[in-house]
């Protein structure tokens, strides 16, 4: 990594972001948040919540309606082409060409002017660390739709960059292909690579992340380092109840539930959780109300505040 | 605009492209058309006049065919646009050191590459099949302007329609269409005669391909005349009413929409 040292320690800074696709809703709406040299940033957030939209703005590919950003220390929409040379963009969408994977590494590392002799060198590291060697004669369509993710956030790394922006980089690929991805970030975050990072998985943010942000209808309703976002929740733990058979008297049972604080799943199939300072005092609870409501439990579980604790609450209590 | 970066890409786009289907496409089907009616309609058809002069049928479909190759490789063009920004492709690219500017001259550059291989091999296959005698050096100027200039034009065309289509199909069937209109309503496969309906002859005068393998022919068999050079400046004209609405059209396409 050719380093941003000496230029700037916050190669990302946002201030009052805004930005309307119609004139009307604004898909990013007054979003403030640093991201700081060496530092892996997560920005977490439900579909639709402005992820992407940011960081189609961030890398340049979209001009802002409004508000101040400055992406290693220049204006995005004056100094597109000086910031692009200087950043490595893995979108969310898939994007691949018509061709072998090593072709699809190495032609890709052409368009970036690495050397011939650089890019044979890259070109077999990237197949061995991202598990590509046997399919590298491959033709890009060819491959399972995890095999192409991997292509993909492997091209991104054919060239230098002093910051990059990976958007749900890890979405269908198998748990030891994000580890190994996860892992080569982290490595190269010691370099001095600033990364910008969107991902439903709570915990790969917790693996990865210095600090987050968490979004929801364009708006950051929370940021922080994962500790810090996880202080308010010092000493409680979580009791997860998975409700059994007919849910109909659940709502109702946890309407009850005096001794924490009761947040509903997400969606259907999901376990209720409680975040309580006493376990025993919930589990207790909850059985007795589960007898007298008629409410089947399917199982219980008791563990410590997650982010993902500290993000279904935040998305709660924002919306 | 940094040309190298536009040069960059041209080599991208040839790179990528250079797979069994296009050659195929850019390589065999005229190959076909040029064997098959070469020798079938030589047969029935003795001499065509041309310009000053008359020549036989091989003879003047070699250019015609060579000419076609410009439509082609417009095709390819309008073709790269689409997958790019179908495939995610151009989005990617963009989020590269790469202007929009650039993007779009390294489509038109690798529309020019395949023009000049196509009409090239094109010339080639006529040597080996069909006779064919060798070209002056005012001959070769000419077919080399006509050729970049329908290039060019198809290029623009098709880039025009891949900025505009909103599904795969869409692009496909116009493609398909155009093309065969554009071909046959041309003089690639027979002149316009005293005979040819009204209705058609406007169609032919209109299509620059008309124009196309008319100087390209010429230049084929040397006997340049005044109109050939009007032809030259009507695709100078056409092309660059395309080329206009073709950078009109692109500058519209968003990134990360279809």
């Amino acid at each position: 990594m050719s380093g941003v040292l000496g230029l700037t320690s916050f190669p990302i800074e946002v201030q009052d972001l805004k930005y309307t696709y119609d004139g009307r809703k604004y898909a990013v709406d007054g979003i403030s948040f640093s991201v700081r040299e060496g530092e892996v940033f997560g920005m977490l957030g439900r579909n639709g919540a402005g992820k992407t939209t940011t960081i189609r703005i961030l890398s340049t590919l979209l001009k802002r309606s409004s508000g101040s950003v400055r992406v290693l220390g220049m204006d995005p929409s004056t100094a597109g082409n000086r910031i692009r040379k200087r950043i490595g963009v893995v979108l969310q969408d898939e994007s691949f060409d018509f061709t072998t994977v090593e072709k699809a590494l190495d032609v890709y590392g052409f368009i970036w002017g690495v050397s011939k002799s650089e890019r044979d060198k890259k070109r077999e590291s990237l197949l061995n660390t991202f598990e590509l060697t046997d399919v590298r004669k491959k033709r890009m369509w060819d491959l399972s739709g995890g095999q192409k993710r991997r292509v993909q956030v492997a091209r991104e790394f054919m060239h230098d960059m002093d910051l990059l922006f990976l958007d749900e980089p890890t979405s269908g690929l198998d748990p030891i292909a994000r580890r190994n991805i996860l892992n080569m970030i982290k490595d190269l975050t010691k370099d001095g690579l600033s990364v910008l990072f969107t991902t439903h998985n709570l915990e790969e943010a917790d693996y990865l992340c210095q600090r987050v942000a968490i979004m929801n209808n364009g708006k950051i309703l929370a940021s922080d380092t994962i500790d810090a976002l996880k202080t308010g929740y010092n000493g409680l733990k979580t009791v997860e109840v998975k409700i059994g058979g007919d849910q109909a008297g659940a709502e109702s049972m946890f309407s009850k539930v005096s001794s924490g604080r009761v947040e509903p799943p997400f969606e259907s199939g999901l376990p209720y959780r409680i975040v309580t300072e006493n376990t025993q005092e919930t589990m207790q609870e909850i059985i007795k109300l589960a007898v007298t409501e008629s409410v089947q439990i399917e199982w219980l579980n008791v563990r410590a505040v997650s982010l993902e604790d500290v993000f279904i609450s935040t998305i709660a209590g924002g919306a | 605009m940094n040309i190298l970066n536009s040069y960059r890409l041209m080599i991208r786009n040839v790179r990528v492209n250079t797979d069994p289907g296009t050659l195929v496409f850019l390589v065999l089907m005229p190959t076909i058309y040029l064997v098959f009616m070469g020798y079938m309609f030589g047969t029935l058809i003795s001499q065509i006049p041309v310009g000053t002069t008359s020549i036989n049928y091989k003879e003047f479909l070699s250019p015609g065919i060579a000419a076609f190759e410009t439509a082609t490789a417009g095709i390819v063009a309008g073709g790269l646009l689409w997958s790019d920004r179908r495939y995610g492709m151009f989005e990617q690219i963009l989020s590269s050191p790469y202007t929009r500017a650039e993007y779009l001259f390294g489509i038109l550059l690798t529309t020019l590459v395949f023009g000049f291989i196509g009409s090239g091999i094109m010339m080639l296959v006529s040597e080996a099949f069909l006779d064919y005698t060798a070209i002056s050096l005012m001959g070769v100027g000419l077919i080399v302007v006509s050729i970049s200039l329908g290039s060019l034009f198809f290029g623009c065309m098709f880039l025009a329609i891949a900025a505009k289509v909103k599904s795969n199909q869409a692009y496909n069937s116009l493609t398909i269409l155009i093309i065969f209109l554009v071909d046959f309503a041309s003089t690639v496969f027979y002149p316009i005669t005293s005979a040819t309906p009204e209705a058609l002859k406007i169609l032919f005068y209109v299509n620059p391909l008309t124009y196309i393998a008319d100087v390209v022919r010429a230049g084929y068999i040397s006997t340049v005349t005044t109109t050939n050079l009007v032809e030259l400046l009507v695709t100078l004209i056409e092309t660059v009413v395309m080329v206009a609405i073709a950078v009109l059209l692109y500058r519209k396409v968003r990134v990360g929409v279809t």
